[in-house]
């Protein structure tokens, strides 16, 4: 009997530790913002900073991840990954508005030597 | 006044119910930049990005239905925007670049077109070339030189003695010198009149001149362009036979026809 109690106070032991481990690894899981960097470096690779809308929303994206982080830091965890979404969204956008400004100038070239070699054999 | 006492409640809750309900401007906007991109060429280019964007802004609506002024639900609509205008940003992008294919395959298909003409109009200028040359060397001599195709008239034919006055006969051999040529109006001609040594040397300049005019001025009235046909006095200075006889004089007096290559021959 006095050995049953025993086992049961060290499995509530156990469970103590176990759970105090649990909460504390997971308040101290560092934010994940590899996706989000990469998807910046992505943006600014594709010459964002040169299309006035792509860096508006590259910039936007720099200051959420700055922001995310901050709120990491404060433990803040929700609100972190929360504005890290927002960052990633932005960066997302960033990329897309760069290509699309590319393919437009590359569309509109093609669209010119029809146009001239039109004119140079009317 | 116990009615007045008895609506205040009500219009407070209807008050409160009705913030409750507004829609923070993170997501009004997410709404609208939905319907811009479902109304663009997302749904017909990128329908996979414009249903992602859609999902979003379905979790931003469910989560202003849980807590509708909550900082997850700004946050879900304001990714949710995001997604709406990347949608609409990769619809730009496709149809951007469905119209540079389309350029491309139009400009390769013109350049075709214009290959096949030249060949084509290349080949119908030879076959033309050939037809005046067979057509003129059956009228009068014709030899190929560094300068182009030259055609001799003899000047016995075209003018009498000292005169710059074509005669009767030589118009009926200009007329087919002027036919044959008809198919050749691209080129230029040059008119060139010469004299035998007898009488002075400017006098046989000034009736070369004459008599390259009066030739030049027939076939333009026979139609060749004005513009590509000049004539030029050559005098006596380049015989093509001996002076001292009376048939190397003959030979001497003529007027030649150069019809000047399309593509100046390169020097050997």
């Amino acid at each position: 009997m006095r050995q049953e109690l025993q086992i049961g106070k060290m499995m509530v032991a156990v469970a103590f530790v176990a759970t105090a481990l649990v909460s504390g690894c997971a308040k101290n899981v560092p934010l994940r913002t590899e996706s989000t960097t990469s998807g910046i470096r992505a943006a600014e690779e594709a010459g964002a900073t040169k299309v006035p809308q792509a860096s508006l929303h590259l910039q936007l994206a720099r200051e959420e991840l700055e922001l995310a982080r901050g709120l990491a830091a404060k433990g803040k965890k929700k609100e972190a990954a929360s504005m890290l979404l927002r960052a990633e969204a932005d960066g997302e956008l960033a990329l897309a508005l760069s290509h699309e400004d590319a393919q437009r100038v590359e569309a509109q070239e093609a669209l010119e030597r029809v146009r001239q070699l039109r004119k140079d054999n009317q | 006044m116990k009615t007045r006492h008895f609506l205040i409640p009500i219009i407070s809750a209807a008050l409160v119910a009705g913030c409750a309900t507004v829609p923070p401007s993170e997501l009004t906007n997410a709404r609208f930049a939905y319907q811009q991109a479902s109304e663009g060429d997302a749904k017909q280019l990128v329908p996979a990005e414009l249903h992602k964007a859609k999902e979003s802004l379905n979790l931003a609506e469910e989560s202003f239905k849980d807590d509708s002024d909550s900082q997850k639900t700004k946050d879900l609509a304001y990714v949710a925007q995001r997604k709406s205008e990347l949608a609409m940003a990769l619809g730009a992008t496709a149809a951007s670049k469905a119209r540079e294919e389309k350029a491309e395959a139009d400009f390769a298909q013109k350049q075709t077109a214009i290959v096949k003409q030249g060949k084509q109009d290349l080949s119908d200028a030879e076959k033309r070339n050939a037809a005046a040359l067979a057509e003129l060397a059956a009228i009068a001599a014709v030899k190929e030189e560094q300068r182009g195709l030259v055609v001799t008239l003899s000047g016995g034919v075209l003018f009498r003695s000292a005169e710059a006055t074509l005669m009767p006969s030589a118009l009926v051999k200009l007329d087919q010198v002027g036919n044959a040529l008809q198919s050749v109006r691209t080129r230029n001609l040059l008119v060139e009149g010469h004299t035998d040594s007898q009488g002075s040397g400017s006098y046989n300049q000034g009736l070369s001149q004459r008599r390259a005019n009066a030739v030049r001025d027939y076939l333009v009235r026979r139609g060749y362009p004005a513009d590509r046909i000049q004539a030029r006095g050559m005098g006596e200075d380049t015989p093509i036979a001996n002076n001292n006889s009376p048939e190397g004089r003959a030979n001497n007096r003529r007027v030649e026809i150069v019809i000047e290559r399309e593509f100046p021959a390169s020097n050997p």
